[in-house]
């Protein structure tokens, strides 16, 4: 059965959504529901305190509504299921998630989807600094699973990222995919400075402007068709800038030489 | 039973269970994904000393390879899971990660997984790089003209073979002439190969041998030069050359559905051209599970 859960007003701390995935609320009717606790600062309060529940629908789908920018974790270790934000959402939205969906029809804080490792987060919006990236101090960013932003991204998107594939359909900032241990990120917009700085391994393509290529990297002699085409017909399944990429050519810069230089830039011209 | 002059024995091929799984070979242009395709079923007739049988299946448009360049698929069978392991890592280590331009992906999706570009990444000497996309992942080895990049992993899964069929003819002329048709009806159909070369086999073998060393030997009782020699011959004065056709298939569906198809290639040519009787090779029903009664297979279709 599936949950909306409304925001009745912006809280005015910010409240934390872990826990509310549509497995915990699977079998819970309203009451239970209304009673469950969310965190505020150190105060467990009821969710009936912030939200409105409604149940009704077939499916296994928990749908907030109204801006749940001050409401972080939304999705938070999501196991299964779909998670529906309509509107904006917090920080750490996505973030460990292992399986299901989460759709984020507004914005996103800060570290959406880090240390994500399966299953699929699309944000229509923009995304806050170090999406794709690893919790502080942890060692692993994002490492499984498909991240698509559909607006901008913040500064260093997809630090310390190992593994999974990610859409940035709009402008990344600074030191974008920088210490990127592996997997494959493409950009629609253009990229701030130092893009792929510190990169050991992994597959960064622009399809739009060309990044300015630190001197860390080589240009590459060697065309890679086949892999090209492995990875430009999967992204192209996801429209805007990157319908096109089978049918273009890249050029290629590998790198970062300061970090083992197993990555790649792949310029589509 | 006979069609347009030639003879169906009432008999039935007898085929066993063997595992399989296709290759698509890809290359920059048709004539090198042949080469890899060719030598990677080269010396794959038959898996009592081959280690597997193999084929190429049919040639890959560019639209309906992973990469969108022209390939081919094959199918490689082998009497048990382990040993086909072993084959495709040494056909594809020799034949394709050599051939230039090739990629090589794996042509069934479901199955027990196997290595394919799994321990071949190796070869890159600590250069070789992964890549996972939608959830499959290919490895990348630099070689001298660029990368040979190979699909992780392909499947295993359970086939049949050893389907068949023996052409008797009038002479080498007719004979060949009706095995060619067969192999060209059968080449057409998909999830099927002919091992042998050209698809064809002129030394049918019977189970056993006077020799305790041989398990097996040759087919005496469809021996023209043995005619009127041994105690038994499946042979008179006018059918005086024979020639065999052996088939491996995914499924029994698809073994049948290629003997139905050179059945019908062999029946179409007739007694005129010289093809005078179609039979087909059995040990009695008592080793392979799966038997194949020629008189079903015409009244299958009919």
């Amino acid at each position: 059965m599936s949950v909306r859960l409304r925001l009745k007003q912006a809280p005015a701390l910010r409240l934390d959504l872990r826990g509310i995935v549509p497995a915990a609320l699977a079998g819970l009717d309203a009451a239970a529901i209304e009673r469950l606790p969310l965190a505020q600062g150190r105060q467990a309060l009821a969710l009936a305190e912030f939200f409105d529940v409604v149940l009704g629908g077939d499916g296994d789908t928990v749908a907030f509504e109204g801006d749940l920018s001050r409401c972080d974790r939304i999705g938070w270790q999501l196991a299964g299921g779909r998670i529906v934000v309509e509107g904006s959402a917090g920080d750490h939205a996505g973030a460990g998630m292992t399986a299901g969906e989460l759709h984020i029809h507004g914005n996103a804080g800060l570290l959406a989807a880090c240390e994500m490792a399966g299953g699929q987060l699309v944000v229509e919006g923009n995304v806050g600094d170090f999406a794709a990236s690893a919790q502080p101090g942890s060692l692993d960013g994002m490492r499984g699973g498909t991240f698509i932003v559909r607006g901008n991204a913040g500064e260093r998107f997809g630090d310390r990222m190992r593994r999974g594939t990610v859409l940035v359909f709009g402008d990344a900032g600074d030191f974008f995919a920088s210490r990127l241990v592996a997997g494959s990120i493409a950009l629609g917009g253009r990229a701030g400075a130092h893009a792929g700085y510190g990169m050991r391994r992994g597959s960064l393509v622009f399809a739009g402007a060309a990044p300015t290529v630190a001197p860390t990297f080589v240009p590459a002699i060697a065309e890679a068709p086949v892999i090209w085409q492995l990875l430009a017909r999967d992204l192209a399944r996801h429209g805007g800038p990157f319908a096109d990429l089978a049918g273009r050519r890249v050029q290629r810069h590998l790198g970062d030489v300061a970090a083992g230089g197993k990555g790649e830039l792949m310029l589509v011209e | 039973m006979i069609h347009n002059g030639v003879a169906i024995d009432d008999t039935f091929a007898e085929a066993f269970p063997m595992k399989a799984t296709r290759l698509l070979i890809t290359a920059h242009n048709p004539t090198w994904a042949r080469h890899a395709a060719v030598a990677a079923t080269g010396f794959a007739t038959s898996v009592i000393a081959c280690g597997c049988e193999a084929g190429i299946e049919r040639e890959l448009s560019p639209d309906e390879t992973p990469d969108g360049r022209p390939g081919l698929s094959v199918l490689l069978f082998s009497m048990s899971g382990k040993e086909l392991v072993k084959q495709i890592e040494r056909r594809v280590g020799q034949c394709v990660l050599t051939c230039p331009t090739t990629a090589v992906f794996a042509g069934i999706a479901d199955g027990e997984a196997v290595a394919l570009g799994k321990n071949l990444r190796f070869f890159g000497d600590g250069w070789q790089t992964s890549k996972v996309i939608a959830g499959i992942r290919y490895w990348r080895v630099p070689v001298m003209d660029g990368e040979f990049v190979a699909q992780e992993t392909t499947a295993v899964v359970k086939a049949v073979g050893g389907g068949n069929l023996l052409l008797l003819a009038r002479d080498t002329d007719a004979a060949l002439a009706a095995a060619e048709a067969a192999v060209a009806a059968m080449k057409r159909l998909p999830n099927v190969i002919m091992p042998f070369p050209g698809g064809v086999v002129r030394s049918g073998s019977k189970v056993g041998s006077k020799y305790a060393a041989l398990s097996a030997s040759t087919n005496d009782a469809f021996c023209p030069t043995l005619y009127g020699l041994v105690a038994k011959s499946e042979l008179n004065e006018q059918t005086r050359c024979v020639m065999e056709i052996v088939i491996d298939g995914l499924t029994e569906a698809d073994v049948a559905a290629a003997m139905r198809a050179g059945l019908d290639a062999g029946i179409e040519l007739g007694a005129a051209a010289g093809l005078l009787r179609i039979s087909a090779g059995n040990y009695g029903g008592k080793l392979g599970p799966y038997l194949f009664h020629l008189h079903k297979l015409m009244g299958a279709a009919t």
